[in-house]
């Protein structure tokens, strides 16, 4: 990209090593940039990038992702939950779909928010963390306006991010023919950061779990309290339920995908999500209609580089054609002044000549 | 320090009374000075009023305030204090280590020795213990510790010789006498001494003194500035004295004129201010931009956001609002930046002070930099004003030539080059050496030439016609003069033989060739710049009366007999003399009847004893007998210019800087130093103002400005020389505009007679009128006000003088160390400041507008997409380094083709590099890049599945994408800037990506042991084995960066300024000392530039004033009318006389 040369240090052999710094005589390379300097490297990284780009356009291509917005579809329930009376009326909703394609390997569930701002500086910092590493409960001091219930006692988790949680219920069931419906198999465990897991959350230590959360009040969003979240398995149970640590991770914008479930490919899902019937039955508790928000599912197959988004691949390949372009246009402005151009010195000489 | 309160009511009316040998009634300032900015205590509130003084720093104080309203900060509360103190913990450390210095300083003077009479003995003590009322004895050479009046002494008649150039930089003696009454006193009287003085309150005139000495038992007496020996002078020529206390420490007129520097501050420093100015207010309309945002997103969003809970989001007001993006965006404006210019500045200095081309080996005097501040506007200057004594010239007068009877001697052509080669090794070897050394005189002199007789009586001559006192130390005969002519002449021909041996006060002995003559000396007929000449009239050993005289040629010439000889012959030489630079001397003598001289005495008696204008009948008396010359020839002194003058000179006209010299010096002095130094040539057509009159001069300046007609307000080759009695009409408001006008036309300036405030008022004028940057340089005291005054001030170090380098910016050994000084030091400095600055500003804009997009997708809430520590340490770690090997290391090109090619200097010196556009550009430019830097990673992750196992991710995965991406770019945004890489360049541009890098991995695993960050917890192990952010990591840098790299290099490809060939060549050149030729003609013909005289010659110059004639170069110095005259000074002396010795 560009081209460097030594210049010779002529006083320098003669001279103690300090005194090169001294007199700054430091050998130095000195960066010139002109056009033959950086056409090279124009053209080098132009192939690079056009290179990348390819690849990673072919490899997006290669995804197989589906997503359905249900908002809309369950209307009836969506308004149900316009109101927070109703929080305690249940409401399932079904929708229907068909996998036109295998979707080979491992299989991501995602839930999607749309205009849901995770990212308001009000609701990021409206949490505690050193209560959710399990060292102090009763540590709230961050998390208005749900630090305390009415009656005073702190809640656990506190804070405006732990009570918004996403509570929907999403079980995918897989419709073999019109009479054999089959759940399919989830992993609700390994969806969250290692980090967050054994690290960030931490349960409060004590014999069991529901008198570890003693003096503390659930969220008010909350149907049952924190140590209630899995009553099956302990790992997945109050700060460590892995539904609450994904959620509790803020996303950066106001549309926003939250890993829900995995595919376990046992039996008919070992190759991954064959086609056929395929429907969602989804228990539908979180309100977005409020917010004017949108809620969908995403089920997703995942390649080296990530998820289906074209955008870096395009960008590569467009960085990598400017590139090129500028190269050429740059080569061909050099070969033009190359016959036109004379140096600075020869122009002063014609002139002088002249004169 | 301990007298404030003194010195502020040290006005001349207070009286103070000093009592002899009774130290209790004696209570006044202490004599150890101080010259500290700081003690111990006063150093933390003195420092933090300094700084908070600042307007940057002040309002990062004011942010850290703000950041401790509970809820308002979306940064933390101390996110702001920690950078800030680091800052100002470093540039304490600075403040430290220079006051340390100080400190030594003081202590090395307060702790010097000296011996007091106390308790009936003399007793050894420090300086610091002196008290007025003390008696001290001081001897031969010492410095004198406090100010004190003379008491007595060892010498005759209780004088002393003092110098004084560490206070006013005159080089001549100063003579000191001691009252009468006191003449006598030895040990044995002091003790019983008593009385009283009584004097002025400390002030700082040097040369007044008012005071009384009231002895017991005797009348009052005063006491004058002639018995009084101040604190800083040196005691010469004399073996002791002893002198009363009068003054101490800060009270002493040495310290009282010592005041502070007047601050200066570089024009890059205002214009920097100016855009922190503009940065704060783009601060404060990104705040209310995003205020506005908030209120429309909550109309648009604000229906019912239940997760953030009912009263959660609406209740803050606008007010409140503003303040937490106030704080959001704070950093905008470059915490660091001041920190980092002091920094880089100090090390900039140093460089500076460690240069050994600018090492003066003589006495071992390094270049300095006395102030960090200017370093850059060094690269700026466009006005140079020089003083001449000592400056351009080393005040060392030599023989060089004559012309005895119309033979030309000592022309050998060969001598001047090796002389000033021998220069810079050894200042003292120059007048060993490089004196008149012509064989072919004493030839013709020893084999009988025709031209004997004459040769001998032209020798004869000099040898009698001075004021010199010889002083006989051992063997040696030492030449006291007042004339640093005379006494050229005199060792002149010394060397040839006519050994000037003893005075008496009515005779002269000299040796001619082995046999000594003595002359016997009948009148004196003293100099004055009026005359042009001096005469003795003497009996000569034969009994003959003759008059000796050597003038000017003018003066000279209008005497001539008619028989005189030689006179076309001698008037070439002259012109011949002058084109050379040297000074003249026309050498003549006529013979006297003693008819004649008689009738002349009676005349001479009556003149001299009239009480009105003495001087003036005096001088027509003189005139009277001087006539009837007979012509003997002509001498030619050189006044020693320092090694490289002349080359300086033009190299500093190449980079198109306009030179002025300023001198107290004579008109005559002036010109021929500027001929010798090539700043005039023989065919440059100079302008001369010499009129007594406010009419005279404004015509005299309208018609050169008219006959300059279009030229006018161009560079022409063209010469003003002016005089300081002139020059106070031309600065008349009436005519000063035209006269500016005339005088930034001519391309060099000689202004001459001047006093010290008018060399500073012309360099103010000159300042004002065209605003470009002015350099002054001198050595002595009467330069100090146009050091202080010009943007930059340069005194010559190394003489004795230090007054101008007390008070100057830059101090170096030799004037010739200016071209080191402005067209490496700077140039380089010029372009390392500014670049350092716009960098500084461009990695802040990159950096802190993100928050403003972040803004655009969350609502305008004020979150913070980095970590909060991230933010605060950014300035002070991540990216501290590269600003400070751009602004130290930075070379546009190598030190080699700067002094080749001096017209790179105009690039810095036209302030290309640092204006307002670039600045603009720059900051549109870190806009695009901070823009680029969110929006892509912004795309890159808005589908949220970069994962491998599909973990999703949250804003801070974003930010800290975004960070990285932030280093490398800003990192290797340096680098691009950087044209000059050397391992510091690599260490800092790697190193600093490496550092964050580091920091990353180390932060992400503090929570929760140490309770920092949890939100970065578990970030490295994810955000570096995601694919996407090392796809990023090369894309993104680049995208930013190509657009500058192509814009560079089309910039350098289709535009070839002469920098960029400059460098290509150095490129081109392996290890080979020369340029190649077509570089050596590209200097050549930049400098054809300059409008040459072609042009010129067409324009008529109407004026008389305007001189076309060859120069004569008759130049003399001599004091005039000093206490003493020349005559009553001689006629006091007898060598033969041995030295009456007292001794205690």
């Amino acid at each position: 990209m560009t081209k460097m040369k030594k210049t010779s240090q002529i006083c320098q052999s003669k001279l103690p090593d300090n005194t090169a710094l001294k007199q700054q005589q430091l050998p130095a390379y000195r960066l010139q940039l002109s056009a033959t300097g950086v056409l090279s490297g124009f053209f080098a990284t132009g192939a690079f990038c056009l290179g990348v780009g390819i690849i990673l356009i072919l490899s997006a291509k290669s995804i197989k992702e589906i997503e359905i917005k249900y908002t809309k579809i369950c209307a009836n329930c969506a308004e149900l939950r316009e109101d927070a009376i109703n929080f305690d009326k249940e409401c399932t909703c079904s929708i229907p779909f068909y996998l036109s394609e295998t979707m080979q390997g491992n299989v991501y569930l995602y839930y999607k928010l749309y205009g849901f701002y995770q990212n308001l500086y009000r609701y990021i910092l409206s949490r505690s963390n050193s209560q959710l590493v399990g060292t102090d409960l009763k540590d709230v001091g961050n998390c208005a306006p749900f630090s305390k219930s009415h009656n005073g006692t702190p809640i656990a988790p506190c804070g405006a991010i732990a009570n918004s949680i996403f509570n929907d219920t999403i079980i995918l069931s897989y419709n073999l023919n019109s009479s054999i419906h089959m759940e399919v198999p989830m992993l609700r465990s390994g969806i969250t950061w290692w980090t967050d897991k054994y690290v960030k959350f931490r349960n409060p230590s004590a014999i069991n779990l529901s008198s570890a959360f003693t003096g503390t009040a659930k969220p008010p969003y909350w149907s049952k309290p924190v140590y209630e979240l899995d009553l099956e398995d302990t790992e997945n149970n109050g700060f460590l339920n892995d539904d609450f640590i994904v959620w509790m991770r803020t996303a950066a914008f106001p549309t926003f995908k939250k890993l829900y479930r995995r595919l376990n490919r046992v039996q008919y899902f070992i190759e991954g999500l064959p086609a056929g019937n395929y429907s969602f039955n989804i228990t539908y508790n979180f309100p977005v209609t409020r917010f004017k928000g949108e809620k969908s599912v995403v089920l997703s197959t995942l390649t080296w580089s990530g998820g289906s988004s074209l955008f870096l691949g395009l960008a590569y390949t467009v960085t990598g054609a400017v590139t090129w372009l500028a190269a050429f246009s740059m080569m061909a402005i050099h070969l033009m002044l190359k016959e036109k151009r004379t140096l600075f010195i020869e122009r002063f000489e014609t002139e002088r000549d002249r004169a | 320090m301990g007298c404030q309160h003194s010195l502020q009511g040290s006005d001349a009316s207070k009286v103070r009374t000093i009592y002899l040998n009774e130290p209790i009634r004696n209570n006044f300032c202490k004599n150890s000075i101080s010259t500290a900015k700081y003690s111990i205590w006063s150093f933390l509130p003195r420092y933090l009023c300094l700084q908070f003084s600042k307007a940057a720093n002040a309002f990062f104080l004011f942010i850290t305030i703000l950041q401790q309203i509970p809820d308002v900060s979306p940064t933390g509360k101390y996110t702001t204090l920690l950078p800030l103190m680091i800052i100002l913990t470093v540039s304490g450390i600075k403040e430290i280590v220079e006051d340390y210095k100080r400190h030594m300083a003081d202590r090395l003077v307060n702790t010097k020795n000296t011996i007091v009479f106390r308790e009936n003995e003399w007793k050894v003590i420090m300086w610091k213990e002196v008290k007025v009322g003390d008696i001290v004895k001081a001897s031969n050479g010492q410095f004198l510790p406090a100010d004190m009046v003379l008491i007595s002494s060892s010498e005759p008649e209780a004088t002393c010789y003092v110098a004084t150039s560490n206070l006013d930089g005159e080089t001549n003696l100063k003579i000191r006498q001691a009252l009468l009454e006191t003449a006598e006193m030895q040990t044995e009287q002091l003790s019983s001494l008593s009385g009283k003085i009584e004097c002025e309150g400390p002030n700082r005139h040097f040369n007044t003194f008012i005071g009384t000495l009231y002895l017991n038992g005797k009348s009052p007496v005063a006491v004058g500035p002639d018995q009084v020996l101040l604190r800083g002078t040196q005691l010469k020529n004399t073996r002791w004295i002893l002198g009363i206390v009068v003054y101490t420490g800060s009270e002493t007129k040495f310290m009282q004129n010592s005041i502070q520097l007047p601050l200066k501050r570089s024009t890059v420093e205002k214009v920097t201010n100016v855009q922190i100015l503009v940065l704060f207010l783009l601060l404060l309309a990104m705040s209310l931009v995003s205020c506005v945002g908030a209120i429309l997103w909550k109309e648009g969003h604000g229906g019912d956001i239940w997760y953030i809970g009912t009263k959660g989001y609406s209740s803050h007001s606008l007010g409140f609002d503003i303040l937490v993006f106030i704080i959001l965006y704070h950093n905008l404006i470059p915490i660091s930046l001041l920190v980092t210019l002091e920094i880089v500045k100090y090390i900039q200095a140093l460089f500076i002070n460690w240069d050994e081309d600018m090492h003066y080996e003589g006495n071992n005097v390094y270049a300095m930099a006395r102030t960090s501040n200017l370093n850059e506007e060094l690269g700026q200057v466009k006005y140079l004003f020089s003083d001449k004594t000592g400056t351009l010239t080393c005040n060392i007068m030599t023989l060089k030539k004559c012309t005895i009877a119309g033979i030309i001697y000592g022309n050998l052509s060969s001598r001047s080059d090796t002389i000033l080669d021998n220069l810079s090794a050894s200042p003292s070897a120059i007048t060993e050496s490089g004196g008149f050394n012509d064989p072919t005189l004493l030839q013709n002199f020893e084999n009988g030439h025709p031209t004997r007789d004459y040769i001998k009586e032209f020798l004869t001559l000099l040898c009698v016609c001075h004021t010199v006192v010889p002083e006989r130390d051992g063997g040696n005969t030492t030449y006291q003069a007042s004339s640093p002519d005379e006494a050229a002449l005199v060792k002149g021909i010394k060397k040839l033989g006519f050994v000037f041996t003893t005075r008496t006060p009515s005779s002269v002995t000299i040796n001619a060739m082995g046999e000594n003559f003595t002359f016997e000396i009948l009148n004196i007929l003293e100099f004055s710049s009026n005359r042009k000449r001096m005469s003795v009239i003497v009996r000569t050993p034969t009994g003959k009366l003759r008059l000796y005289c050597k003038g000017a040629d003018t003066v000279i010439y209008e005497r001539l007999s008619d028989d005189s000889l030689f006179v076309k012959e001698t008037l070439t030489h002259l012109e011949y003399f002058a084109k050379e630079g040297l000074r003249t001397l026309c050498i003549a003598y006529t013979d006297l009847t003693e008819k004649q001289y008689q009738q002349w005495l009676m005349e001479y008696k009556k003149a001299s004893t009239v009480i009105q204008d003495r001087r003036q009948s005096l001088e027509e008396c003189y005139d009277h007998i001087e006539k009837e010359f007979l012509l003997l020839g002509a001498t030619a002194i050189e006044d020693h210019l320092q090694a490289r003058v002349p080359e300086t000179i033009t190299a500093l006209l190449n980079a198109n800087i306009k030179i002025w010299v300023l001198t107290g010096d004579k008109q005559e002095t002036a010109i021929n130093i500027a001929y010798s130094c090539k700043l005039l040539s023989a065919k440059m057509p100079c302008i001369r103002l010499n009129s007594n009159s406010l009419e005279a001069t404004q015509q005299a300046v309208n018609q050169n400005c008219q006959d300059l007609g279009i030229l006018l307000g161009e560079e022409n080759d063209l010469a003003l020389i002016i005089d300081g009695e002139t020059l106070k009409y031309a600065f008349h408001p009436e005519v000063k505009r035209s006269f500016v006008n005339l005088a930034l036309s001519c391309r060099a300036v000689l202004c001459c007679r001047l006093s010290p405030l008018q060399k500073a008022e012309i360099v103010d004028v000159v300042k004002k009128h065209v605003g470009a940057i002015t350099l002054a340089i001198g050595d002595g005291a009467n330069d100090v006000g146009m050091i202080q005054m010009a943007h930059v001030g340069v005194g010559i170090s190394g003489n004795e003088g230090m007054q101008a380098t007390n008070n100057s910016d830059f101090a170096i050994a030799q004037f010739s160390y200016l071209e080191k000084l402005l067209l490496v030091h700077g140039a380089w400095n010029y372009f390392r400041v500014t670049k350092c600055i716009l960098y500084c500003f461009y990695k802040n804009v990159v950096l802190y507008v993100i928050e403003l997009w972040f803004a655009f997708v969350n609502g305008f809430s004020g979150q913070i997409i980095f970590e909060r520590w991230c933010i605060g340490l950014y300035n002070v770690i991540f990216t501290s380094l590269p600003p400070l090997t751009l602004g130290i290391f930075e070379q546009c090109c190598s030190e080699k083709s700067l002094l080749r090619c001096p017209q790179l200097y105009r690039i810095s010196q036209a302030g290309k590099i640092f204006n307002t556009k670039v600045f603009w550009f720059q900051c549109i430019n870190a806009l695009v890049h901070s823009f680029i830097l969110f929006w892509l990673p912004m795309k890159m992750l808005e589908h949220d599945m970069v994962l491998q196992g599909g973990y999703t991710t949250d804003y801070l995965f974003l930010g800290n994408f975004i960070y990285t991406y932030v280093v490398v770019t800003v990192c290797l945004k340096a680098g691009l800037d950087t044209l000059s890489w050397n391992k510091f360049n690599h260490l800092a541009i790697w190193g600093s990506i490496i550092i964050w890098l580091v920091f990353f991995a180390i932060y992400s695993f503090l929570w929760p042991t140490i309770p920092v960050a949890p939100e970065m917890t578990g970030q490295v192990s994810v955000v570096l084995v995601c694919p996407y952010f090392w796809l990023g990591f090369f894309i993104v840098p680049i995208v930013c960066l190509i657009l500058n790299l192509l814009w560079t290099s089309i910039r350098n490809t289709c535009n070839g300024t002469l920098l960029e060939e400059v460098r290509k060549m150095e490129r081109g050149r392996v290890q080979e000392l020369h340029l190649p030729t077509a570089f050596e003609k590209s200097v050549k013909t930049e400098h054809l530039q300059l409008p040459l005289s072609s042009q010129l010659h067409k324009v008529v110059f109407q004026d008389e004033s305007v001189d076309r004639s060859a120069p004569r170069g008759y130049a003399f110095s001599q004091l005039e009318q000093g206490v003493i005259t020349q005559e009553e000074l001689i006629r006091s002396y007898d060598a033969t006389k041995i030295k009456t010795s007292k001794s205690l």
